[in-house]
């Protein structure tokens, strides 16, 4: 059986100053209706270029789409015509970005533009989408949503706009949800409400979501599974709860013990040493092979492969030889 | 024990826009009549969500934004009574790292001239000294030598975060007020940041005075802590109490909000504590407490009278009815 969205051997690469570089190299996930999967890795570790690949929002150039399938409900997204591709993004897939502020128009009303989502994919008039938009509003628990269809984005808070842009995006009742870094510029009183609502949405609609988030707490409030990225490449991926208490890269490892916890009080954070090398450094070797302590010759020469060493995927040498 | 730093009844008003000509100009209390303490050699944190008014607290008690009234003692002294050279003078005790290591770093200046910059405005020593501090300090944050000449966009931001740290400490600040130092950097970054900062600390004896809206960091970094709500400190006490036992609704409901891994979606994990709505808008605050239309254990005295702070149970917590969360 294949899953809802099945993402195979993707690989993008970027044309810079420095050459042509990989920003993703065979990545491969899946997700199925009704599952959350959890894209977890720092900045610049390919977790939004992945997002953006599958709605088909790589700019082409300076980025291409060098291998690799993209899949939805088995139907191939690469190469699909733009038409085509106009009308699964929002329809089919929806995604909801990090900032609302900035992926909002400031000059129409918030009713207007969620409207103008349904338009675009259901066939119904102005009026009647006006009414969705507004019960959409109710929905995602706006109060009073038919005064605050009139408003501008700037009149509404952060985590308002936030609700607008979930509305908009579960309009018309995506297959697969995704949400880059959804939480990232609100508070954490805010933060929560906008969790609670994505996974009442999921309970409501059976989406598929795809969270993008670098908050390892996140991902334990709210993914079934997590796939975690470094330098372009999924290096661990399996259940929250494996990745979480049975890490086995030592990055994996590495990113949830560095994490100043609540309910613990440490003396000192263990940390990662070093930064993620620039894409355009990337050697033959594993990308995480100069800040890792099990660093041996083979990591140096050699790419790690996804696979399943004892307990779960992992790319890791090490771990293939059993060493860590 | 002695106090570094005193704050009694500081409040800040800023002057919002005349709604006509012959009206009289409307004002904000962004921080409204906030005390606390912070023991030298320790950290202080100041938590809150955004427009809370932590950044304005800490900013006023450093002369940095003009305070209407009350007292910030530093070592004894007050520095809103202090004239300008005389404050001049004692910047070099309190310092300052800003949140966003890209905008507050000079990208036209060389690092090394970037940290050497307060001791030429303090006039410390003669240059080849100065060099030689900086030195110094690079290696105390952990930077390289061969690193001094470079400009600030050939580092990474916890390398910024590095060189902001160094800048502060050239003048042997006794003081380090530090604006959300870390909440720009990637989580991995995080850590070597936060563990630069208790090294130092230890290290230096300094004392900070720490706002984040991060509750692990605070925890992780400071002795004790201060939370803000609409201008006020709604709840402040040692981290362990007050992370442990909080008694206002609001830093709990803080509490419960902020992601944690002990939360998993697998074990069907719901929120024991749930806030809706935003903040009140400061410029028109309500007249009692100004978390009571979000609080599940508001009165009617809650709408009508503000709390004052008082000890309950370990800590000293803002509410008409404190006690520990019932789950």
């Amino acid at each position: 059986m294949s899953a809802l969205l099945e993402i195979d051997d993707l690989r993008v690469t970027f044309g810079t100053r420095y050459g042509e570089v990989t920003a993703l190299d065979s990545v491969s996930l899946h997700v199925d209706a009704g599952e959350t999967l959890g894209v977890v890795g720092e900045s610049g570790c390919g977790k939004s270029i992945t997002a953006l690949s599958v709605m088909g929002l790589i700019p082409q150039p300076p980025g291409k789409i060098a291998g690799g399938s993209i899949r939805l409900n088995g139907e191939e997204l690469i190469g699909a015509n733009p038409a085509r591709l106009r009308g699964l993004r929002g329809g089919d897939v929806a995604m909801i970005f990090q900032e609302p502020m900035t992926s909002l128009n400031p000059v129409f009303t918030v009713g207007d533009q969620i409207a103008e989502a349904i338009m675009l994919h259901q066939n119904v008039d102005k009026a009647q989408a006006l009414k969705d938009a507004i019960a959409l509003l109710d929905r995602v628990g706006i109060p009073s949503p038919d005064a605050r269809a009139r408003d501008y984005p700037h009149q509404l808070s952060g985590g308002m706009r936030q609700r607008v842009m979930i509305a908009m995006a579960v309009s018309c009742r995506p297959k697969v949800l995704i949400a880059d870094e959804p939480t990232t510029a609100l508070d954490v009183t805010v933060q929560a409400q906008i969790f609670d609502l994505l996974n009442e949405i999921q309970r409501d609609f059976g989406a598929a979501i795809v969270l993008i988030t670098h908050d390892m707490g996140a991902i334990s409030e709210m993914a079934d599974r997590v796939a975690v990225m470094y330098a372009g490449r999924v290096i661990e991926e399996a259940s929250a709860d494996d990745v979480l208490d049975y890490p086995q890269h030592p990055y994996a490892r590495g990113l949830i013990d560095c994490i100043p916890a609540l309910g613990r009080d440490d003396h000192r954070l263990a940390e990662i040493p070093g930064v993620v090398p620039p894409l355009h450094l990337l050697g033959a070797g594993c990308a995480f092979a100069e800040r890792c302590a099990h660093k041996q010759d083979r990591c140096g020469l050699e790419k790690p492969l996804l696979a399943a060493h004892g307990h779960h995927p992992v790319a890791c040498h090490g771990i293939e030889e059993g060493r860590i | 024990m002695t106090a570094l730093l005193d704050v009694r009844d500081l409040t800040v008003r800023f002057a919002l826009p005349k709604p006509s000509f012959f009206a009289e100009r409307p004002h904000l209390e962004a921080v409204r009549q906030v005390s606390f303490t912070l023991e030298a050699g320790h950290a202080l944190g100041i938590v809150g969500e955004s427009g809370s008014g932590k950044t304005t607290t800490a900013m006023a008690a450093i002369r940095l934004t003009r305070a209407a009234g009350g007292q910030v003692l530093f070592e004894g002294q007050d520095l809103l009574d202090l004239d300008d050279e005389q404050m001049r003078q004692r910047r070099r005790d309190v310092q300052l790292i800003f949140q966003d290591p890209y905008s507050s770093l000079n990208p036209r200046a060389r690092v090394v001239d970037i940290v050497r910059e307060p001791m030429d405005l303090m006039e410390i020593g003669t240059p080849e000294e100065r060099l030689e501090r900086v030195r110094e300090l690079f290696a105390l944050v952990g930077l390289r030598p061969d690193q001094l000449n470079l400009f600030p966009h050939q580092f990474s931001g916890g390398q910024r975060q590095r060189i902001s740290i160094a800048r502060a400490l050239t003048t042997n600040p006794k003081l380090l007020v530090c604006d959300e130092p870390v909440s720009a950097l990637d989580v991995a970054i995080q850590a070597q940041i936060l563990n630069l900062l208790a090294e130092l600390k230890e290290k230096l004896g300094l004392s900070y005075l720490f706002i984040s809206h991060d509750l692990g960091v605070v925890r992780h970094v400071c002795d004790d802590v201060a939370v803000m709500y609409l201008g006020k400190i709604v709840e402040s006490g040692p981290v362990q109490a007050l992370f442990e036992a909080p008694q206002h609704p609001y830093t709990q409901a803080l509490l419960a909000a902020a992601p944690s891994l002990a939360r998993r979606k697998s074990k069907g994990y719901v929120r024991p504590l749930k806030v809706s709505g935003d903040p009140p808008s400061p410029i028109n605050p309500p007249p009692g407490c100004a978390f009571a239309d979000r609080c599940p254990k508001a009165q009617d005295v809650c709408r009508q009278t503000p709390p004052v702070l008082q000890p309950v149970a370990g800590t000293q917590a803002a509410c008409h009815f404190p006690g520990p969360a019932d789950v």
